[in-house]
């Protein structure tokens, strides 16, 4: 009998996992600049901004990332915290929540310098930059997140010193004590000048920390003090300090200073793509005829130029993946049509991705 | 969908159809990949030069450039390559619609019609004359009874499976066609037998509500039939040579296009048919415009077959 189909066997069908990266760089300007902060949300609640790539009432602006700040009430500033106290503490044990967790006693956990969280520093004063999944896709690329913050004093001209915070060696090293999935430690070093006190080697200073698959920055205040800096960056125009600004001036404020010092951030993406592969085996003597209404004059192939003896030739331009009930699945179109010939045999590869 | 690059190295343009979606989603098993065809539907055959020299015949058909992929299932593998295991094959069967009767011809128009529901079809007993089944009480030739196929004997389509070549004495037994697949919308219409009597129940309905019907040659149906090949020489079939099968149906329609005229209005027009009170009096119609696609199973070769929906 003649045939229209073939059935694909089990041991034709393999399964592939494969990790494909975008590299998303976010230059300051975007954040700070370029659309004159029509590009900046800020809503009614007062607890986040949003930044997006573009003026946001526009339908093709995309969201990218949201500022908002976090104060522990375990804080050494938090009972000299004078505006939002009660949701600068909030937005904190809410992402400690996520972040972090909970001790064996159900309290939240804070956030910790270096991931021990049986002991060591603890980071009480943040920033939380929270990335769009339109950008962290599946998760950030371990070792690949960086963040350029200017900290020169001079709150208008932010940028004439300027430290990064990197996952550095995160590739190999990292947290999995997170209910969020894995973290890294940002360590800062002297990117432009020479701003940080005492700080010479990579990672000699942990400074925050990047989960990766929550796709949160999470950044301690004391970037831009003198605890880390030779001198505390202005943090406004009033020439305060971030610590001043955090405890007498909006989640808003804060966020519009922030932006005004970010100089660029970079990290790759990943994505995780997962795999059928239906290896579609045609024979010498299969799929050599067409019904395709072109190929026959009346009822002759024209092809074969009146003479029975002469090979049958098709081309084949598209394979269809079917269901048991003859339903197209799917649909894969070669780039050019291939010659298919009782001399030859070929093997289709078509990987379905999920 | 634009052409794909064909510069280079030969790429494959893999995306799950819309109705392999719908089934990804449902969760329910139903999305199963089992087995694959191959098709052809952007290439002309009638490129290929037979008589050019060496290695030339068919390069034209190998410039042929390819569309991306459509993710809507009924777009695409119109025309499927076929595995035949054997290579001294001339001639192929076709599927042809067959209009040798007056009961099996299309209307005048070109397209059968179906009238949805009673009035349609016949509204003499309400002393009325514009009912479009009959013209001064003759059947009207191509207008089938939608509503009520069982009182209706006199409109069917036909469509008949052979060699269209008088210099073959049969169709061999691994080319003959005796299954055949049709696609309707099944939102306007269902498949019957020519008696009426004997609903078919499609095996599949897809997202885009294209219902799929099969069809075998059984004692237990008249849908497929072996004429005899003595009834070639009384000149009743398209083809010129022998056939293999003859598929009869009708259409029924809906009881959406009965009972309401939202589908006329959202996908139909308008047109004037004949009526029955003759002398080329027409009544305005409702009208849907459809097709039927009938194809062979073994072979693959399929027609479309043009059906207007009609309603006063």
């Amino acid at each position: 009998m003649a045939s229209i189909y073939k059935t694909i066997r089990n041991e034709d069908i393999a399964t592939s996992r494969t990790i494909l990266h975008e590299a998303i760089p976010l230059t300051g300007t975007i954040v700070s600049g370029t659309y004159a902060d029509g590009n900046i949300k800020n809503y009614s609640h007062g607890m986040f901004q949003s930044v997006y790539d573009y003026p946001y009432l526009s339908s093709s602006a995309n969201h990218i990332f949201d500022i908002s700040v976090g104060i522990s009430d375990q804080s050494a500033l938090y009972s000299s915290v004078s505006s939002q106290q009660a949701k600068k503490k909030n937005v904190y044990n809410q992402m400690a929540q996520v972040l972090v967790g909970y001790d064996k006693n159900g309290n939240i956990q804070r956030f910790d310098a270096d991931g021990d969280l049986t002991a060591g520093a603890k980071l009480d004063d943040v920033v939380f930059m929270t990335f769009s999944r339109l950008l962290v896709k599946d998760e950030i690329q371990k070792g690949t997140f960086s963040v350029e913050l200017g900290v020169t004093d001079s709150y208008t001209s932010p940028f004439n010193s300027r430290v990064t915070l990197k996952d550095t060696g995160a590739s190999s090293d990292y947290r999995v004590n997170s209910p969020a999935g894995d973290y890294g430690i940002l360590y800062v070093s002297n990117s432009v000048g020479s701003p940080l006190d005492g700080i010479t080697t990579p990672t000699q200073q942990a400074a925050g920390l990047i989960y990766y698959q929550a796709g949160v920055a999470v950044l301690t205040s004391s970037v831009f003090t003198n605890s880390f800096l030779s001198a505390s960056a202005n943090w406004n125009s009033d020439n305060e300090t971030i610590n001043a600004s955090l405890t007498g001036s909006l989640i808003e404020t804060n966020a519009n200073n922030l932006r005004h010092r970010i100089y660029n951030i970079s990290f790759n993406n990943s994505i995780e793509l997962n795999s059928t592969i239906y290896f579609c085996h045609i024979g010498a003597n299969e799929f050599n005829y067409s019904s395709n209404p072109t190929y026959l004059s009346g009822s002759q192939i024209v092809i074969k130029n009146s003479q029975s003896n002469n090979p049958p030739i098709s081309y084949a331009t598209t394979i269809g993946l079917y269901s048991s009930d003859n339903q197209l699945m799917a649909t894969a179109k070669l780039s050019e049509p291939i010659k298919k010939t009782s001399a030859n045999s070929l093997t289709f590869r078509v990987r379905l991705d999920y | 969908m634009g052409f794909q690059d064909n510069s280079g190295d030969i790429i494959l343009d893999v995306v799950l159809t819309d109705e392999g979606r719908r089934r990804l989603s449902r969760g329910d098993g139903s999305f199963e990949i089992v087995k694959f065809g191959l098709g052809d539907d952007e290439i002309n055959y009638s490129l290929y030069n037979a008589t050019a020299s060496n290695g030339q015949e068919d390069v034209e058909i190998l410039q042929t450039p390819i569309l991306e992929a459509f993710t809507n299932n009924a777009s695409s593998m119109k025309s499927m390559l076929v595995s035949i295991p054997r290579n001294d094959i001339l001639f192929m069967p076709i599927l042809r619609l067959n209009e040798k009767e007056t009961q099996s011809s299309e209307h005048s128009s070109g397209v059968f019609i179906v009238a949805v529901d009673a009035d349609t079809e016949d509204n003499s007993a309400k002393n009325l004359d514009t009912s479009i089944g009959y013209i001064e009480g003759t059947h009207q030739k191509g207008v089938m009874f939608g509503a009520n196929p069982q009182i209706d004997v006199s409109t069917m389509i036909k469509v008949d499976a052979g060699i269209d070549s008088a210099a073959t004495l049969d169709v061999p037994a691994d080319l003959a066609e005796e299954q055949f697949m049709i696609t309707i919308d099944n939102r306007l219409g269902s498949i019957v037998d020519v008696s009426g009597q004997t609903m078919l129940r499609p095996v599949a309905v897809d997202d885009d509500n294209i219902a799929t019907y099969l069809v075998s040659k059984t004692d237990e149906n008249s849908f497929v039939t072996t004429p005899s090949q003595g009834s070639l020489l009384g000149n009743d079939s398209p083809i010129n040579g022998p056939l293999s099968a003859r598929l009869q149906f009708k259409i029924k329609s809906r009881p959406e296009l009965v009972n309401g005229n939202y589908l006329f209005d959202l996908i139909g027009s308008t047109a004037n048919i004949e009526n029955n009170q003759g002398s080329s009096a027409t009544s305005p119609c409702k009208i849907i415009d459809t097709i039927v696609r009938v194809t062979g199973r073994n072979i693959g070769y399929s027609i479309d077959i043009p059906v207007r929906f009609a309603k006063l």
